[in-house]
């Protein structure tokens, strides 16, 4: 367990009484999680309006297939947030152009995550995490940022890091597996 | 580092599509794989628990109130109200979680709009309207909500399509067998408080009609609408509504080519 357990029961049960249709509970679970969301949608897409537009589908999707969550799978949290993402990444691949095409500083950018805005809220499990990525080579890392908060494709993600498209795949696929190995450790 | 395994290549395809970095055919490839296996799911759900912490580097940021409207009006939690007490009035608490069994959807989000806009408490029983635009990929375009008391209609975008550049939408009130009367200007980015003049007022009823149609800068220069008509509906009483209240339904049409 974490040290947000207690909101997790609470997300989890949220979840499951949407499952079987309770607006009550629905509406408690947008109250309380549709500010995170939101924050990650407007960083990914870059556009407020298409932020909410995003969060209404996934929200709809929500109140859809919240039936389909497994707590033994995972978190309330992170089904939601993987939910939402994937949304995001889907409305990015959309896009006919990348509009973040320009490259990026990549030296300049900061080799530790902002941390939580609140870090006290952070969970055990953002802890550990950090502490993973925090042992890769700040490159990997970076890129795994980069990747996670713009969903870029790899593709994207050379041309922004102005690097090889395979040195990017490379720096990617390490860090995945680095950090599995650290997670499991 | 060592080169990846077959192996972990193969799990790494689940990383990538948690991370998000493959195009859209590898995504599509991977989610028909989620789909049709427990184990490749099981593996996509261990990477989301490894990887999703770190949204929380992202700071929350409150959507806008709109969302949640528009949310509940796509779901059509239009259950039906019960009269509104002067009590309640004041509780826009209440009312923003007014969906619970009873909540008539519109007769709710006109009474969080008009409290939200108007910033004295209007009296218990006051005719309003409300009206949801649908647009025709099935997005509500905008709602409008009107104070028949005061005289005021607020029109708040939700998700309406964007205008070319140099064009407004305006809104019109088309009486029956009447012709249009402009109700003014509306947005698609911000809520408009529009006043009714009294005549406008007194022709609004079940057998009238709301018209959107897409016009030059500071309106029609006619008078009539000059543009394409994007939205269109007739005034019908809600009949999960109060009594004083009705409700407008705009059925959207084909936008033209604009």
């Amino acid at each position: 367990m974490n040290d947000t357990s207690t909101e997790t029961d609470t997300l989890e049960q949220l979840l499951s009484r949407t499952a079987i249709h309770d607006r009550a509970a629905f509406a408690e679970l947008y109250r309380q999680t549709s500010p995170r969301l939101f924050g990650l949608c407007v960083r990914m897409l870059g556009d407020r309006g298409e932020a909410e537009e995003v969060l209404q589908e996934a929200f709809i999707a929500i109140w859809r297939r919240a039936g389909g969550y497994n707590p033994a799978l995972a978190s309330a949290g992170t089904w939601l947030t993987t939910l939402v993402r994937n949304r995001a990444i889907d409305r990015l691949r959309q896009r006919r152009a990348d509009t973040h095409a320009d490259p990026l500083e990549f030296e300049r950018l900061p080799d530790e995550g902002r941390g939580p805005a609140a870090h006290a809220e952070a969970s055990e499990d953002y802890r550990r995490l950090e502490r993973c990525l925090g042992q890769l080579d700040p490159k990997h890392s970076r890129s795994v940022r980069e990747a996670f908060f713009t969903g870029a494709t790899y593709k994207e993600l050379a041309m922004r890091c102005q690097v090889p498209l395979a040195t990017m795949k490379s720096w990617i696929r390490r860090a995945l597996l680095q950090l599995r190995t650290c997670l499991e450790t | 580092m060592t080169t990846p395994s077959d192996e972990d290549n193969g799990e790494l395809r689940y990383a990538e599509y948690v991370l998000g970095v493959l195009d859209a055919d590898a995504r599509a490839a991977v989610e028909r794989e989620i789909a049709a296996s427990s184990a490749a799911a099981a593996a996509e759900a261990q990477w989301s628990r490894r990887l999703s912490p770190l949204a929380e580097e992202i700071a929350a940021e409150t959507p806008p109130e709109r969302l949640w409207l528009r949310i509940r009006m796509a779901l059509q939690f239009d259950a039906r109200a019960e009269p509104a007490g002067s009590r309640l009035w004041g509780n826009l608490r209440l009312w923003h979680w007014l969906t619970l069994g009873t909540g008539a959807l519109l007769v709710a989000a006109c009474a969080a709009l008009v409290f939200i806009f108007i910033s004295r408490p209007p009296a218990p029983a006051i005719p309003y309207m409300a009206a949801t635009i649908t647009e025709t990929d099935g997005q509500v375009g905008w709602t409008a909500t009107m104070d028949i008391s005061k005289a005021r209609m607020i029109v708040v975008p939700a998700a309406p399509q964007p205008v070319r550049p140099g064009r407004t939408p305006e809104l019109w009130l088309i009486p029956h067998g009447g012709r249009p009367i402009a109700v003014g200007l509306i947005s698609t980015r911000a809520p408009i408080t529009l006043a009714l003049s009294a005549s406008l007022v007194a022709r609004l009823g079940p057998t009238a009609r709301l018209a959107v149609s897409i016009e030059p800068p500071g309106g029609s220069p006619t008078g009539q609408p000059t543009g394409p008509v994007i939205a269109a509906g007739a005034i019908g009483a809600a009949s999960a509504a109060p009594a004083s209240a009705a409700a407008l339904r705009l059925v959207s049409r084909p936008r033209q080519a604009a």
